[in-house]
């Protein structure tokens, strides 16, 4: 009866330790899982502010500005452009999908 | 029962101990337990919330998790308005420890003066300043590292706007709590604007979540917003807006782009205009978005709709001759007269003249009630239905009221108001064969259907009228672009100033519609009081319409109707106004 009890015993404070062993790796594991999703948003937000910042690199205002005064390019006209009718594979295209082919140096895209 | 306890053999200490003595220690010892017994029930039973709270408060944190407010897009999903995380310093002064060195840095960083950051620092009774709120991301983290106890960093979020200011009439800003204050971010607020969301952790000593308690509230994002707006359409409509203002030493003007398949606003500009991002010293007049708040009598613009309606009841057909010599006409005791004098025209030529007389004429045979059902229907005096703060409905009295000379004025614009938006919008029907488009700010791909105002025939041969203005002989040459066939309306108005009209200031514009053959666009432009010598909507309005036809189509993919070759301006006559 007596050995009963100490092996009972000594699984209960196995069991004990074990627990805090436990409890305590599964903190630690929340505190990493909880570092990496502050992380994951943190580099969301940086996604976003540089997706706006690419975007703000490449607004009309600023490609015009670049294209006209360092390129040296000008605005296309009707005047430039050839006009070519482009017919998929399997049938004809419908006329607003027709691209438009621009001749001469420097222009606008 | 008595007993006698031999402590010891030392004969001082060999006295008998009275009995009551061990009985006393024995109930001190009760008492102490039963004490400690009641204190623990007390702890356990009794208060057990209370110690329980002020357990978790040590420990459990409630954290913010915040949302984002949703991105304003324009059609082909580029950005126009986003939220970028912009910190915001704050300090506790009396908890702040500041050495010279650090402060010159900090101030530096900041971009503020040393003397203004020790003076927000010095006034040790407050427990909470605001040092420099929205700070750029990448200097709040020199800021932290500058690791100054007492200062600290409040997450914050700053709407960005790419465009800056071609786009800001539309897209409006917010404040710094992130609350629309104009435009789009206004009147859609509710649907940019998420929801925060909060979660409860258990923070360990070093101040790491260890643990989630409790219920997590997850916080939902705002909705993004597509509009309909086309980010370069608007930014080129803004910048030949912006130089014809400038040219003609103006005071200010607007441009609308209305894609008249889908109803869908392309562009809505208007200068003098301001960035979004600097707004210290706005001036009503930049913050005005003119094109739907300003209201203007349209004056000859709306003479192709009184033209329509004679076509509708068969007074006229485009070929009848009307006499409109000697340029002037009397009705009950005012004379209307024209520019020049026009004689014998044709009622094409009414309208590619601009004829006050001639319009007059035809519109002196109609009944009152039949001009207002025109005008009304075709949108003025109602407020356009676009989600926008200030939307302006003008003026359209009830017909009963109208005098003879009224109706006779009316018919050439004067005597009623409207804004540019309306008019672009009231040009949709002769782009439509005879159907008002609906107009969106929001997009949508599919056509929309509109409401018929007349026959196909009758708008057609408007169109048609409309196309002579622009070629030779008509009163905007100025109006045609290479490769596109347009049609449209020139309209000089003089401006009321109190109760009669001014005597040197003018409006000019010109509302007009491209290709002729099949219209995907109108376009409505605005110049308010140029003073560079030219006035007419012809010569200041017409050159931007065209410019903006021109890109806007390109951009469209629209294949030209017209054989290209250098076109020579023709000699534009003067119209009447």
């Amino acid at each position: 009866m007596i050995r009963l009890n100490l092996v009972l015993l000594l699984a209960v404070l196995a069991s004990a330790v074990y627990l805090v062993s436990v409890q305590y790796d599964s903190r630690r594991l929340f505190a990493e899982l909880d570092k990496s999703r502050s992380e994951s948003k943190r580099l969301e937000s940086e996604f976003g502010r540089l997706q706006v910042e690419k975007r703000a690199q490449a607004t009309p205002s600023r490609v015009e500005r670049i294209a006209r005064e360092k390129l040296q390019m000008r605005q296309a006209t009707p005047g430039i452009t050839t006009y070519v009718n482009y017919s998929a594979p399997n049938g004809p295209a419908d006329a607003a999908s027709q691209p438009a082919i621009t001749k001469g140096k420097g222009v606008l895209p | 029962m008595s007993r006698s306890i031999q402590y010891t053999a030392s004969p001082l200490l060999a006295s008998r101990t009275p009995v009551w003595r061990s009985k006393f220690v024995v109930g001190a010892i009760a008492l102490a337990f039963s004490g400690l017994a009641a204190r623990a029930a007390y702890i356990q039973v009794v208060a057990n919330d209370f110690f329980q709270h002020q357990g978790e408060v040590r420990f459990a944190r409630t954290l913010d998790l915040p949302s984002n407010r949703g991105r304003i897009l324009d059609r082909n999903g580029m950005i126009l308005a986003s939220s970028v995380p912009s910190p915001s310093i704050w300090a506790i002064p009396e908890d702040v420890e500041i050495d010279k060195v650090q402060l010159q840095r900090l101030a530096k960083l900041l971009d503020m003066q040393v003397s203004d950051l020790a003076k927000k620092l010095e006034d040790e009774d407050k427990t909470f300043v605001w040092i420099k709120r929205q700070i750029e991301d990448d200097t709040a983290k020199q800021v932290a590292a500058l690791n100054i106890k007492g200062i600290y960093q409040r997450k914050e979020y700053k709407r960005e706007y790419p465009e800056g200011e071609s786009a800001v009439h539309v897209v409006g800003f917010t404040n710094v709590e992130d609350k629309g204050q104009e435009g789009v971010e206004l009147t859609f607020n509710k649907e940019l604007s998420g929801r925060n969301g909060s979660r409860r952790v258990i923070k360990d000593r070093l101040g790491r979540v260890v643990e989630d308690v409790g219920d997590l509230i997850p916080p939902v994002d705002g909705k993004d917003l597509q509009l309909s707006i086309d980010s370069k359409v608007q930014f080129f409509a803004y910048q030949k807006l912006r130089d014809a203002v400038v040219d003609n030493k103006a005071k200010a003007g607007s441009v609308v782009v209305l894609d008249v398949v889908t109803g869908e606003v392309l562009a809505l500009a208007n200068y003098p205009s301001y960035s979004p991002s600097k707004r210290a010293n706005l001036s009503g007049a930049q913050l005005r978005n003119r094109v739907l708040t300003d209201t203007f009598e349209p004056g000859s613009t709306m003479k192709p709709f009184v033209i329509a309606l004679a076509l509708e009841k068969g007074l006229v057909k485009p070929e009848t001759v009307i006499q409109t010599a000697p340029g002037k006409i009397t009705i009950s005791g005012s004379t209307i007269s024209d520019a020049h004098p026009h004689g014998a025209l044709t009622v094409n030529e009414v309208i590619q003249k601009s004829s006050n007389v001639g319009t007059v004429k035809m519109a002196m045979q109609m009944q009152p009630r039949e001009m207002w059902e025109m005008f009304s229907q075709v949108g003025l005096g109602q407020k356009p239905q676009v989600p926008f703060p200030g939307v302006v409905s003008g003026r359209l009295r009830a017909y009963k009221t109208w005098r003879p000379i009224e109706q006779a004025t009316m018919s050439y614009g004067y005597g009623l108001s409207t804004s540019l938006f309306q008019l672009a919008r009231a040009y949709s029907v002769f782009a439509r064969e005879g159907e008002l488009a609906p107009v969106t700010l929001l997009k949508s791909t599919q056509p929309a259907p509109g409401v018929r105002v007349m026959e196909a025939s009758h708008a057609n041969e408007v169109l048609h009228m409309l196309h002579l203005v622009t070629g030779p002989g008509g009163t905007a040459p100025k109006a045609q672009t290479m490769g596109y066939s347009v049609g449209g309306k020139t309209g000089t108005a003089h401006k009321q100033e109190g109760k009669g009209y001014a005597d040197k200031k003018y409006r000019g514009f010109f509302v007009g519609v491209a290709p002729i053959d099949n219209p995907r666009i109108v376009v409505a432009v605005m110049i308010d009081e140029p003073t560079g010598g030219k006035y007419f909507g012809g010569d200041v309005a017409a050159p931007v319409f065209s410019e903006t036809v021109q890109q806007t189509l390109r951009m469209l993919g629209v294949q030209p109707d017209m054989a290209v070759r250098p076109q020579v301006v023709a000699q534009a006559v003067e119209e009447s106004f």
